[in-house]
């Protein structure tokens, strides 16, 4: 089975002339659960665009599921690190979005809205809710069209600890017995490690590299409830801090690279 | 939901109301104003009054409608088109961006005369001279609300699998609304507008004609009469326009203190 994602050697140079990312190379494969981690303003985004084919490649090739991505990724599903949610339409019309334009049946939105707790919600308008209940639905939206390959900015980081500890379990449950692939950003490494199969570690921009890549071996199914008291988690927290921590004192000014480089 | 109206609010409106026309009423009988050139609210009260009761306003009337409707209708589609063909596309819009600035600065009423000269005395030549304002108005709004969209709408669209089409239809045309409105509330006024200057600069009908007669004999009192019809088929237009723009945008949140100028 070919991989999910495969970045072969992909940088990135914006329009401004700016350098987020150079020659990054991994792969997800199939039905792994894949984290990036990395300071703020490192690139994730801009690698998770790429996934997308919401950007294309300044150098280096993107290939998803065996094929290399000219233009949007069809067969994957993106939770915006931004609000997404069309103000005009409800909650119920907003998970349904996906199905209906691909005019598929709408029953499955309901049942999306019933498991990230929203159901009560389903006539109300998004400026009707908090923050963290429309990711809750931008999630739904994005679960409803049951994609290969699910991409996530950050998804959980305007939740509270009970309802994120929620999310993150059902994430986990409904990504393993459907088989998705997930790519998964996140600033919180506890959260990548608690989620993942494994985590990747990018450098401080400009020129973001990867210069970490981390395998978690912790068994599944995985109770996330406990998990972070057990010791293999913090062995594996403190081999991943070490190398993170250096790019988080980079990236709050421990050299003068952080600045934007137009050229 | 209806808006209840502060009671202050109408009180004051009332008032302003009441000292304007009695001041003019009162100027008028005192002899402070000569009411041959000001006439009197009674007067204009009186001859409105006539004209419905005899009836015949109403087919004067009824073409000022048509010509305001037609030019309001053919405009506003028109502008809509356009400002979401050339709001989409960079190249076509840098294309005619130029042409329709350009065609934008032309004062309309140098070019009533030339559509009496195309389009004849009869209501064609009005509804040119209407679809000329209306269609700028909404085409600039249309464009900017388009152009505005939130970018992170249109990419989660997409990804969830829209086409050119269904962007337009359910991210677009939806964002762009507030605007669009916008530029309809103005534009029901300005096609009642170019109407009248229409049929003032050369017709047979119209309250454009009306005024225009009224005013070749000195008959300020006419004049007002035609005014007073003109300014309340407006207010009937516009609460109209109001009407269907809330029901539109009735998912926006409640603005917390709506100003109603
Ligand atoms: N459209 C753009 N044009 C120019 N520069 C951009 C653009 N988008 C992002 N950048 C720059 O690229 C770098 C990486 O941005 P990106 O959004 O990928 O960061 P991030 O790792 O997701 O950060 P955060 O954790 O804060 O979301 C930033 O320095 C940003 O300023
Ligand atoms: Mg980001």
């Amino acid at each position: 089975m070919p991989a999910a994602l495969q970045f072969s050697s992909v940088s990135k140079r914006y329009d401004s002339g700016y350098e987020a990312i150079e020659r990054i190379s991994f792969t997800v494969a199939a039905r792994r659960f894949v984290s990036i981690v990395g300071p703020s303003g490192c690139g994730k985004s801009t690698v998770l665009n790429l996934a997308a084919g919401l950007l294309s490649a300044s150098a280096g090739e993107v290939e998803s599921f065996g094929e290399p991505l000219a233009g949007l990724n069809r067969r994957a599903a993106y939770l915006f690190q931004q609000d997404a949610l069309l103000p005009w339409k409800s909650v119920l019309e907003n998970a349904q979005l996906g199905l209906e334009l691909r005019g598929m049946a709408h029953d499955a939105a309901h049942d999306w809205l019933r498991r990230v707790g929203l159901q009560a919600f389903a006539t109300r308008y998004p400026h009707e809710l908090s923050g963290g209940m429309r990711k809750r639905v931008a999630l739904a939206q994005c679960l409803a069209v049951q994609p290969d390959l699910l991409l996530m900015d950050e998804p959980f980081s305007a939740l509270d600890i009970h309802t994120r500890l929620r999310m993150e379990q059902e994430l986990l449950d409904w990504v393993g017995a459907a088989g998705t692939t997930v790519l998964f950003i996140t600033h919180d490494l506890e959260e990548a490690i608690a989620l993942s199969d494994e985590v990747l570690v990018l450098s401080a921009g400009p020129r973001s590299h990867l210069v970490g890549r981390y395998e978690i071996d912790l068994p599944r199914p995985r109770p996330l409830l406990d998990l972070k008291t057990e010791p293999r988690f913090a062995e594996i927290y403190k081999s991943i801090w070490h190398d993170l921590r250096g790019e988080v004192v980079k990236a709050l000014g421990g050299d003068h690279q952080g600045g934007p480089a137009h050229g | 939901m209806a808006r209840s109206l502060n009671p202050r609010v109408l009180a004051g409106r009332i008032a302003v109301a009441s000292v304007f026309l009695g001041g003019w009423e009162a100027g008028a009988r005192f002899g402070w104003l000569d009411p041959f050139f000001f006439s009197r609210p009674s007067a204009v009260v009186a001859r409105v009054w006539l004209q419905l009761s005899q009836g015949t306003v109403w087919p004067h009337l009824g073409v000022t409608v048509v010509e305001a409707a037609l030019s309001f209708l053919l405009g506003s589609v028109a502008g809509i088109a356009a400002g979401f063909v050339l709001g989409r596309s960079r190249l076509l819009g840098d294309i005619f961006g130029p042409y329709i600035q350009i065609a934008n600065s032309l004062p309309r009423v140098v070019l009533a005369p030339i559509f009496l000269l195309w389009f004849g005395l009869g209501i064609w030549s009005k509804v040119a001279l209407g679809v000329t304002v209306v269609f700028f108005i909404v085409f600039f709004n249309t464009l900017k609300g388009v152009r505005e969209v939130n970018p992170v709408l249109l990419d989660n669209a997409r990804m969830l699998g829209a086409s050119e089409r269904q962007l337009v239809r359910h991210v677009l045309l939806p964002s762009a609304l507030a605007w669009i409105f916008s530029s309809l509330e103005i534009s029901v006024g300005m096609s009642i507008i170019a109407a009248v200057v229409g049929e003032y600069l050369g017709s047979t009908q119209g309250i454009g004609y009306l005024i225009a007669q009224a005013e070749g004999v000195f008959d300020t009192t006419g004049v007002f009469a035609g005014m007073v019809f003109l300014a309340a088929f407006v207010l009937i237009v516009a609460a109209a326009v109001g009407r269907v723009e809330r029901r539109l945008l009735h998912w926006r949140p409640r603005p917390a203190e709506a100003s109603n100028v």
